[in-house]
């Protein structure tokens, strides 16, 4: 799209949305980290991810300041002020990318003791799988995002199925252990809460690609389908669910 | 001529598109350009097909546009867009510039303004206006108010006519302000209060519909705050027209917009959707700051 006569504001929006990527490229890397520090046994690599966390509180801070600075002094309308509402959403979505991660460091150091006892291994399989899955999702989204990619991301946002299915399937190898012998049953609810941080990396990458469309004029935006009920993944009580923007998915 | 039966006028695409056919409310189907929807229910004044010509100059062009009842329209649009030149054609103000020549249909209730028996002064009594720069008369504050009921036979003796005036004032939200003294000039007050008194002096003939051509371009942000908000209360009493370079003013005091793009009338709808979705890439990129 054209620039706007004030120049200065399309460098503020630039900057609003670089902001983003970087906290993005920072949250793949949290979740990356976590997940090795998980298999490999790096209890080091896990205290770095937990503590890194505040790097991730912070962007979103700063990301939170500058969009109330740019609304205050330039009071953008239409599909600026939509674009500016985005930035917002995504980087509360990343945020919550980086809380998953810090779970994840903080189940690998309390599993820390346990890493001689061989299903634990066998766990970890699904672990890095559903992770492969769900930081190629993130890595997507922001790059649709950045690119301002609306069929790419509508690809992402289908993705996700395969991530809840993958969720799911790991979840009945889970209790096929746990029936088999039921001293596998502390380190499968560890798991649980490995996989579904896991799945929750998913659905905020679903909800990063779903917003990309607002990035877009009105009438080339196209509507972003909400994922059928079935194929998400159940609350396993594990704290918030990352729920599909309605406002984001409806719009169009 | 439009009739203007109560009938809920169509919901013309709100997609841009190249020519439309809309429905006027009394049911006659009419072309236009213009993205949205350009009639509404019971309007006050509707415009039909309008042209108006400086000379040479085509300043606006093909024109439709109902104006509702009761409710604040707010026309915006880049410098010499027609914006002014539409909004003084509704009170036949052009017809002070000898170069200007109007065609097509305006009617204020039904009536065609344009109509060789119209009434021009009359006109004007019942289309009000109010000027970027407040102009009061050089009279007392009472005169400025008495002077168009006095010229209109609208009050039988002197009780009436202080009555008017008390009451326009209070309209305008003056009158607390100057009831101590009324002799004063008009002149006298500030900037902000010399406007509200040409809006007290524009409704103390009970007017229908009052234009107002950038009415707080010349004021500070106190005195405009204070113009958008008696706007919103005259809003229930009178149908008002509203010129702005000023896009948060429109957003915030007016329910429809029509944005209008060298002398073509784009795009029309309520002021919610145009601010936050507009249909026209034009009106986008106005509003946006893109260009104008």
């Amino acid at each position: 799209m054209e620039g706007h006569t004030v120049r200065t504001f399309d460098g503020d929006i630039l900057n609003l949305r670089m902001q983003v990527l970087s906290m993005g490229g920072l949250a793949i890397d949290q979740v990356q980290r976590a997940v090795q520090a998980l298999t490999l046994g790096d209890e080091e690599g896990a205290h770095d991810v937990v503590t890194r966390n505040s790097q991730m509180i912070a962007y979103a801070r700063t990301i939170e300041e500058d969009i109330v600075g740019l609304i205050a002094r330039r009071q953008p309308v239409a599909s600026d002020l939509r674009a500016i509402m985005t930035v917002g959403r995504v980087a509360t979505d990343l945020e919550r990318v980086g809380n998953a991660a810090r779970k994840i460091a903080k189940i690998a150091l309390e599993l820390e003791g346990a890493r001689g006892y061989a299903p634990l291994q066998r766990f970890y399989n699904d672990v890095r799988k559903m992770s492969r899955l769900a930081l190629a999702m993130l890595r997507d989204a922001l790059d649709c995002f950045d690119r301002v990619d609306i069929e790419g991301a509508l690809a992402v946002v289908h993705r996700d199925a395969e991530v809840d299915s993958e969720f799911q399937l790991a979840m009945r190898e889970l209790v096929t252990y746990v029936m088999e012998d039921q001293r596998h049953m502390g380190s499968a609810i560890q798991t649980v809460f490995l996989l579904k941080a896991l799945e929750r990396v998913g659905d905020h990458a679903r909800n990063i690609a779903a917003n990309v469309p607002r990035f877009a004029r009105r009438d080339e935006t196209v509507p972003v389908p909400t994922p059928p009920l079935a194929s998400r993944a159940p609350d396993l009580g594990g704290g918030t669910e990352a729920q599909p923007d309605p406002r984001a998915l409806g719009q169009g | 001529m439009v009739s203007t039966d109560d009938k809920v006028a169509s919901k013309p695409a709100r997609a841009p598109v190249t020519a439309a056919t809309a429905l006027a409310s009394g049911g006659a189907a009419f072309e236009t350009k213009t993205v949205g929807q350009v009639t509404v229910e019971n309007p006050v004044v509707t415009a039909r097909h309008v042209d108006v010509y400086y000379g040479e100059k085509h300043a606006i062009k093909d024109v439709s546009l109902d104006i509702g009842r009761n409710a604040v329209i707010a026309l915006i649009g880049p410098s010499g867009c027609g914006k002014s030149t539409f909004l003084r054609s509704i009170n036949r103000m052009n017809d002070t510039i000898d170069s200007a020549r109007v065609t097509g249909t305006i009617t204020l209730d039904g009536q065609d303004i344009y109509d060789r028996r119209q009434d021009v002064v009359q006109l004007r009594a019942r289309v009000g206006m109010v000027f970027q720069k407040p102009n009061p008369f050089p009279k007392s504050i009472y005169e400025n108010i008495a002077y168009g009921p006095r010229i209109h036979g609208l009050a039988a003796n002197r009780a009436d006519l202080d009555e008017i005036v008390q009451t326009s004032l209070q309209r305008a939200g003056l009158w607390e302000e100057v009831k101590d003294r009324l002799e004063h000039s008009g002149t006298s007050l500030s900037g902000g209060q010399q406007q509200r008194l040409c809006i007290a002096r524009a409704i103390a003939v009970d007017p229908e519909v009052i234009l107002m051509d950038e009415p707080c371009s010349a004021l500070d942000p106190i005195a405009t705050a204070r113009i958008e908000d008696l706007i919103d209360e005259l809003r229930q009493n009178y149908t008002i027209v509203i010129v702005t370079h000023n896009m948060q003013q429109a957003a915030r005091v007016s329910q429809r917009t029509a944005y209008f793009h060298l002398g073509d009338l784009i795009e029309v709808g309520p002021t919610d959707q145009i601010f936050t979705n507009p249909s026209h890439k034009l009106t986008e990129d106005y509003i946006t700051g893109r260009f104008g």
